[in-house]
């Protein structure tokens, strides 16, 4: 397979917003990151990828077919939307298990599907609570195990990282890893660059519903590594935090805008993110959340833009 | 796809609907307006009524039961089937496994017709009993206008269901056109003499009440059709409504909420 998805000329408008301009990029095999600022075009693109929307011009393919209204193509696919609603009154057994059986699968196979499923994403001992109490790093997890315990040939995610807590991040992203180690193909999307440079080096970059650049992640990185990259935490301990991560000497800044947040800039966001769940761990701090604001990215693609 | 593989399909798309409707916060009120019928015959008996009668139970039944609960009930609930998912950002869960936007229209409309009629034929059987021991007579005596008012139950709730879906596929605030429809439409239409209440739904559950009820004030409704006939109406116009949302659903895109 030369290329998972493909996208030539594709524009999609809603009213006068447009969503994409003439985008063309192609994804290839493995994992690849869809990286850009908020309102880029990303779920616009994953929504046309999955058959939710239908471009108004140019054309669009995933695994070879014409995603729109294509039933049978939602059997190779495994989608996690952005946003973290669920059916709230379900556990995370009942909700995978519910959904397993969309596919066709007998009761006791989805099951046990959906248990397989919740402990490769680190939720077993949460199976059983509703999904409405879960914090917004589990609903991920657990999106991400109704995504995949089907076992599809592609996972399409969008943003399968906001708002996650550290641990769960680690959790999530050794997931999608070990899923393209075992042959499947991953398109994610991220405003985070560094999140997706842990598991690929394969991104688009777009911008303005525009792909404007695509392959190596490491030709862009000494750009971007000029400009700090900011972190916001949500934890009931800000002050105490800022104190453990201000020993790391890359760190810039801290500021604690309101009593729950803490928002700190990095000169090196691998190295913190590396660092990071272990100091969470040894200082045994809350972290509730944690979420890059795209404005590091967005001066970024300004300069690539122009 | 296997009919196997389809039923439990519809086994799970009919379940989510009606733990929603029926497993959430939400069912209190619609319980509470479903029992309405029964509340009313209670008290009625209670207050040692004179005139409480089956006779008087359908004249209170057609207006307050037919015309308010029924069309309330159908409304909030069918309208919630498709424009919930929307609204909650929770379609993308469904419309990415391999079943049909169509498929999705219907199986919800299924679990819709269960739940809806779960809420509404007890309060309406109970009310009945209560009526029947307070006039003295056994519950078999008039099962005329019990069952009359079953079938008229479930007709209706599968026509005013269909009707609502369709408006809930076709707008985004898909309750203030059903309210329009349901009591603005209905009673206006309905009311009006000659032809014109034809094209009303409770025209015809009018109907269907005339021909199976042997004795009351429906008897002198005057609709010119009988009982099978406007249950076929009905039936027929159902299926019409829910084709066309499915048609239309088959259709929709899907942008995500903000």
């Amino acid at each position: 397979m030369s290329a998972v998805a493909e996208a030539a000329g594709v524009s999609k408008w809603y009213g006068e917003v447009l969503g994409l301009n003439a985008f063309t990029a192609s994804f290839g095999t493995g994992i690849t990151g869809l990286v850009g600022p908020n309102g880029a075009g990303k779920s616009t693109l994953f929504k046309l990828l999955i058959g939710q929307l239908h471009a108004n011009q140019g054309t669009l393919q995933l695994l070879g077919e014409n995603p729109w209204n294509n039933v049978p193509m939602m059997r190779r696919l495994g989608y996690c939307p952005e946003h973290n609603q669920m059916y709230g009154w379900l556990s995370g057994q009942q909700f995978v298990e519910a959904l397993l059986r969309l596919d066709g699968m007998p009761a006791a196979k989805a099951s046990k599907e959906a248990s397989a499923a919740l402990k490769v994403v680190g939720l077993s001992g949460a199976a059983h609570r509703p999904t409405r109490t879960y914090s917004r790093g589990m609903r991920q997890r657990a999106k991400l195990a109704q995504a995949l315990a089907h076992d599809p040939e592609v996972l399409i995610l969008d943003e399968p990282l906001s708002g996650a807590d550290p641990m769960a991040r680690v959790q999530i992203l050794r997931t999608i890893a070990d899923f393209a180690k075992d042959g499947g193909h991953v398109l994610m999307s991220t405003h985070v660059l560094y999140e997706i440079e842990r598991i690929t080096n394969n991104i688009v970059l777009i911008h303005n519903g525009k792909a404007i650049a695509s392959g190596d992640i490491h030709a862009i990185r000494a750009l971007i590594d000029e400009h700090p990259h900011a972190v916001r935490f949500e934890t009931s301990q800000p002050r105490q935090l800022a104190q453990a991560l201000a020993r790391m000497d890359h760190v810039v800044s801290l500021e604690v805008p309101a009593e729950d947040t803490l928002v700190i800039r990095t000169r090196k966001p691998d190295a913190f993110y590396k660092e990071l769940p272990g100091i969470v761990a040894d200082t045994k701090l809350e972290v509730r959340g944690l979420e890059s604001p795209d404005d590091s990215l967005e001066a970024v693609f300004r300069y690539l833009v122009g | 796809m296997g009919v196997t593989e389809s039923a439990r399909r519809l086994w799970v798309v009919t379940s989510l609907t009606l733990r929603y409707l029926l497993g959430t916060r939400r069912v209190i009120a619609m319980l509470l307006l479903s029992a309405i019928p029964f509340i009313l015959a209670l008290s009625l008996a209670a207050g040692r009524v004179s005139a409480f009668n089956i006779d008087l139970f359908q004249r209170l039944m057609i207006p307050l039961f037919l015309q308010v609960v029924l069309i309330f009930v159908t409304l909030v609930n069918a309208t919630t089937l498709i424009r919930e998912e929307i609204e909650d950002n929770t379609l993308p869960y469904l419309l990415t496994r391999p079943i049909s936007k169509p498929a999705v229209v219907l199986y919800k409309y299924i679990g819709y017709l269960v739940a809806v009629l779960v809420l509404l034929v007890p309060p309406i059987v109970l009310a009945y009993g209560v009526t029947e021991a307070y006039q003295g007579t056994t519950l078999a005596t008039d099962l005329d206008v019990l069952g009359g008012f079953l079938v008229a139950t479930l007709i209706g709730s599968a026509a005013y269901g269909a009707v609502f879906l369709f408006v809930s596929v076709l707008v985004r605030k898909p309750l203030a056109v059903g309210l329009l429809f349901g009591f603005v439409w209905e009673s206006i239409v309905g009311s009006i003499p000659g032809d014109v209440p034809k094209l009303s739904v409770i025209h015809y559950l009018k109907s269907i009440l005339q021909g199976m009820i042997a004795v009351g004030p429906m008897t002198t409704y005057g609709s010119d059709i009988s009982a099978g006939i406007a249950v076929l109406i009905l039936v027929g116009f159902s299926v019409a409504m829910i084709v066309l949302a499915m048609m239309l659903f088959q259709q929709m895109e899907f942008r995500q909420k903000a």
